[in-house]
């Protein structure tokens, strides 16, 4: 039987608070986080519904021009040179006057990410808690995600579509963990999307898959798709391939290639396919993919459910796809949250360590804050669900 | 007020010890000569905006002679430390690099000294097999 009031809050309170620190990638979140102590949460599973307050939640990007990516060691120095800055605004707006006395747990991403930027943040939770005198918890990125999209969500049991930069997987809950039921076999779906929108040198502000998103949404050739190839394998994905096609595609076009059959009328030498075309049909292909495997797992499963989270669960189409999907099926339901909990944010972080926290799984000695690039979602031990 | 310090070991044959020198100028700064954004990223284009912030003077401190709160000390030191740590862990990867390009060059010397070694002595290893085995 799952308890979650097992550790009394700081102080004699009536409610846990806790700050989250998430910077796995080029976004650096910080997020404070109240959970009221609730009589029904000593008796069950209700880990999807903790009443959770967001007192902040506070995030920086680390942006880099049109064309390219964002460098290891570059993103780790804005971490580095932030991470402060958003710790003492995050608190500021929670109005956490003494962190020693009113912080009962912080907690930091441990993968899955990019190391040297993982390294930055938890070196910053570290200090904190050395600083405050506050435990720690180290949470699965992945896990975040899935915690955050529930509680906002209120989804008790879903298929979960993990959509981000570095990850795409369908996962499922079976006996305290989250299995992976699918995945992809390279790439992940918006480090595919993000790449694209280098070759075609679209701005990174707000994210490059928003502005991708956007072109998709002026196309004026809906009814005619670009063929690209469709790889789903069993429950599995693969993006590479698909990548290195449309970006030929994309060559082509620039180099204006009048050879290219797809693209231009071998007669008249006529332009037959646009950005916005590529931008469609990609996203339509690839989203297609996603729905197929989503759904193989919701029969697996037998769930109505499904939660999208992730940087590219923002995206509307996506959205609109798998309520299609779910529609068509008797009583599906598809949950998924806005920007402010589907980027990556310090929220989710605090979000999952808090369940964490009070099922009693702190930080004991400092050398188990070690992060790791390579962290799967099924190696985490759920114990706040049933 | 004591300063922050570092020690380097790589097995029993090397110990390098890092120190603060207050005096220097290279530990009153927060901007450090490694810490900078990549050159990658500046030739594209970047702006920096996401630069240390400068150090914190204390209240009540006279333009003339600046005092500056603990922490700030403590980043400004640190900020030379990390600066002496790179480049000395920069030299040691030069080194390193060197040694194993040195290395392969050595054993493609012998290899090819072995090689002319064996031709001069008229020694054809295949000929002579097939020649055996006729």
């Amino acid at each position: 039987m799952v308890n979650l009031n097992t550790i009394a809050p700081k102080n004699g309170r009536s409610y846990y608070i806790a700050l989250g620190l998430e910077g796995s990638a080029n976004k650096l979140g910080v997020g404070v986080i109240k959970h009221p102590i609730l009589k029904e949460q000593e008796i069950g599973d209700h880990s999807h519904d903790c009443h959770a307050e967001i007192l902040s939640n506070i995030r920086d990007t680390y942006t880099t021009p049109p064309g390219e990516g964002f460098l290891p060691r570059d993103t780790a120095r804005h971490h580095r040179n932030w991470c402060v800055r958003l710790i003492k605004r995050a608190l500021k707006e929670a109005k956490i006057n003494d962190p020693r006395l009113d912080l009962d747990v912080i907690c930091f991403t441990k993968g899955p990410g990019m190391g040297a930027p993982l390294h930055s943040v938890v070196i910053a939770a570290r200090t904190c808690s050395l600083l405050w005198d506050i435990p720690l918890v180290r949470v699965n990125h992945c896990v975040g995600h899935i915690e955050m999209g529930r509680e906002i969500t209120k989804a008790v049991n879903p298929v979960v579509l993990y959509v981000s930069g570095g990850n795409t997987q369908v996962i499922a809950y079976s006996e305290n963990r989250y299995r992976i039921f699918g995945e992809t076999l390279d790439i992940a779906i918006g480090n595919c999307l993000d790449r694209f929108a280098r070759t075609l040198k679209i701005p990174n502000a707000p994210s490059p898959g928003y502005n991708i998103e956007q072109l998709a949404n002026k196309c004026k050739n809906k009814d005619q798709l670009v063929e690209l190839p469709y790889t789903v394998k069993g429950m599995d994905l693969s993006m590479s391939g698909i990548l290195a096609y449309i970006d030929s595609l994309a060559k082509d076009l620039f180099k204006g290639n009048k050879k290219n059959k797809i693209l231009f009328d071998t007669k008249t030498g006529e332009q037959k396919v646009t950005v916005e075309d590529l931008c469609y049909s990609l996203q339509e292909n690839l989203f297609a993919m996603l729905v197929e495997i989503t759904e193989r797992a919701m029969a697996h499963v037998n769930t109505s459910q499904v939660l999208i989270v992730g940087g590219v669960g923002c995206n509307v189409r996506l959205q609109e796809m798998m309520a299609q999907m779910c529609k068509d099926r008797a009583n599906g339901q598809v949950h998924a949250t806005d920007e402010r909990f589907c980027i990556d944010n310090g929220v989710m972080i605090a979000q999952a360590g808090l369940l964490q926290y009070r099922m009693g799984d702190v930080v004991k000695d400092l050398k188990e804050t070690i992060v790791t690039q390579k962290f799967r979602t099924d190696e985490v031990y759920v114990s706040w669900r049933e | 007020m004591t300063t922050p310090s570092a020690i380097y070991k790589h097995g029993d044959e090397l110990e390098k010890h890092f120190q603060v020198d207050i005096n220097n100028a290279r530990y009153k700064t927060t901007n450090g000569s490694t810490t900078g954004p990549s050159e990658h990223v500046l030739n594209a284009g970047q702006i920096d905006r996401d630069r240390p912030s400068d150090p914190k003077l204390l209240d009540n401190t006279e333009s003339s002679s600046p005092s500056y709160t603990p922490l700030s000390l403590l980043r400004m030191q640190l900020t030379g430390l990390q600066d002496d740590i790179n480049i000395f862990l920069t030299e040691r990867m030069e080194v390193a690099k060197m040694k194993k390009s040195k290395l392969a060059s050595d054993a493609e010397e012998k290899r090819i000294e072995e090689e002319i070694k064996v031709l001069l002595d008229g020694g054809d290893d295949d000929n002579s097999e097939t020649e055996n085995e006729q």
